[in-house]
């Protein structure tokens, strides 16, 4: 099977130096990726590339396929993501905030209804967006990113705020649609979510992928910073030796 | 773009945003109309002198008034409309969910300024219903074939001014602020005040169609409308244009 996401060389870099840098990956269909970094390491940068919110300034994004820039219609409607703010607008009611996402999204409202049943969002579907709390928002957030069914998943944090039952419930619906052949990057702080739910776990640094994080080991943070700290010398070391 | 459309229009319709300013250009013009004929009735001198024509109880003085007022408002309501409609995407941050959809971000724009335009008619017809209830509450009588001609300006110096507020849209987009939006919305109103007063007169798209509707359509000459109907017609074309090779790169 093709791979539904794939960087290759992926260079986009803003002025003060910060952004993505040479990042070469894959995602292929059934696959969950979790991207881990410090704040600032360049996984939002990287997954707003994936999704065109940014072009490359080197490099090729293909997305189901074909180069991010000319992805059809029919493509984009097989995209299902969540991006730092959910698309969901203050004056609407939840169920109108899903409807919403479904019409844009090329599906039909039943999928809205479908989507408060499996993100238990019924005690507040007619309720407005503005007065739910932060948690609530991200499930609706997340329920606006996948209700349509995507083959191609990218969440960005979708843990935040998001109480145990919550977190439970999105690793479940993670594994299952995956196990139905989506794939699925997800960027997380959280190290032993993440293990619960990868298959790969890729390490991003200073706007660099630097690597795999073998989840299988006892203390993860640990092997964490210490992959993060070798980076941080050998970059160092680099600029020292210029 | 069908979908596109209707998301906009289910925003516009559940915004208080959309009704306050609805209110204000309709409510306003017609409120501030009945104190201008009413302190004149009274006798005020000053008010007399200041709002000139609109100053005689007759149809023709109500339509005069309603188009001096009219100019202001209108572009004045319908900027701040415009801007809130696409700055609003950039302060809330749901820009973000309008990347990676089957819809492209140019139907968004375009879905956007359709559902204005639609929104803008609808101004227009309770704008004039309004002025027309107005003149037979204040016994002018039934309106004449010179009365509708002027009811009919009306309407569409209304829908002029919500083209004439279209570069709200690009200045929002543009900035990725709802407030510069805002801002631009306030220099089209003295632009075009300036420019009249400067003697700029009707070749000013930005004041043609207040200065044809004043003037029982004297004021401003078919080329010069023309003008000011170009206005919103490159503006929709630019706004489009941005949203398309739009980036969060900033």
């Amino acid at each position: 099977m093709s791979d539904v996401l794939e960087f290759e060389n992926v260079s986009r870099t803003f002025r003060g130096g910060a952004g993505v840098t040479d990042a070469t990956f894959v995602i292929e269909p059934g696959e969950i990726v979790a991207l881990i970094g410090l704040n600032g390491a360049g996984k939002t940068t990287l997954m707003r590339l994936a999704l065109g919110m940014l072009r490359p300034q080197a490099g090729t994004v293909n997305v189901l396929g074909v180069p991010a820039d000319e992805a059809s219609s029919a493509q984009w409607a097989r995209v299902g993501a969540l991006i730092e703010v959910p698309l969901a607008y203050p004056e609407l009611t939840v169920r109108k905030n899903l409807h919403l996402a479904a019409l844009l999204h090329g599906a039909t409202s039943e999928r809205a209804q479908n989507a408060i049943g499996t993100w238990q969002l019924a005690p507040v579907a007619d309720r407005r967006f503005r007065h739910l709390s932060l948690g609530n928002r991200q499930r609706v957030g997340l329920a606006s990113a996948m209700q349509h069914d995507p083959s191609l998943i990218l969440l960005d944090e979708p843990s935040n705020a998001l109480d145990p039952a919550s977190v439970i419930r999105l690793r479940e619906e993670l594994i299952r649609r995956a196990r139905a052949g989506a794939s699925i990057l997800v960027s997380s702080h959280h190290l032993d979510e993440v293990a619960r739910i990868a298959d790969r776990v890729l390490l991003m640094n200073a706007g660099r992928l630097i690597g795999s994080l073998d989840t299988s080991g006892q203390d993860l943070e640990r092997a964490f910073f210490d992959r993060i700290r070798e980076d941080d010398e050998r970059r160092q070391g680099t600029q020292a030796t210029r | 773009m069908r979908a596109a459309i209707r998301a906009e229009a289910l925003k516009l319709t559940h915004s208080l945003v959309g009704l306050i300013a609805t209110l204000a250009i309709v409510a306003g013009v017609i409120a501030l109309l009945g104190g201008i004929t009413a302190g004149v009735a009274a006798g005020n001198p000053e008010l007399v002198a200041k709002v000139g024509p609109a100053a005689v109880p007759t149809w023709g003085g109500l339509l005069a008034g309603a188009a001096q007022i009219t100019a202001v408002a209108a572009i004045l309501g319908f900027g701040i409309v415009l801007a809130w409609m696409f700055g609003r995407e950039f302060a809330e941050g749901t820009i973000t969910g309008l990347f990676a959809l089957p819809v492209s971000r140019t139907r968004i724009a375009l879905a956007k300024l359709i559902v204005y335009l639609l929104w803008a008619v609808v101004v227009g017809i309770a704008l004039t219903a309004g002025v027309l209830v107005l003149g037979v509450a204040l016994g002018y009588g039934l309106p004449g074939i010179d009365t509708r001609a002027a009811l009919g300006r009306l309407f569409a110096l209304v829908l002029l001014s919500a083209g004439l507020a279209v570069p709200v849209a690009w200045v929002a987009t543009l900035s990725r602020s709802l407030l510069a939006a805002v801002g631009a919305t306030v220099a089209l109103v003295v632009l075009a005040q300036v420019g009249a007063l400067a003697g700029a007169g009707g070749w000013l798209p930005l004041a043609a169609p207040a200065l044809w509707a004043m003037s029982n359509g004297a004021g401003a000459t078919s080329m010069q409308l023309a003008l000011a109907v170009l206005v919103p017609g490159v503006f929709t074309v630019a706004v489009c244009a941005s949203w398309s090779r739009l980036q969060l790169d900033r």
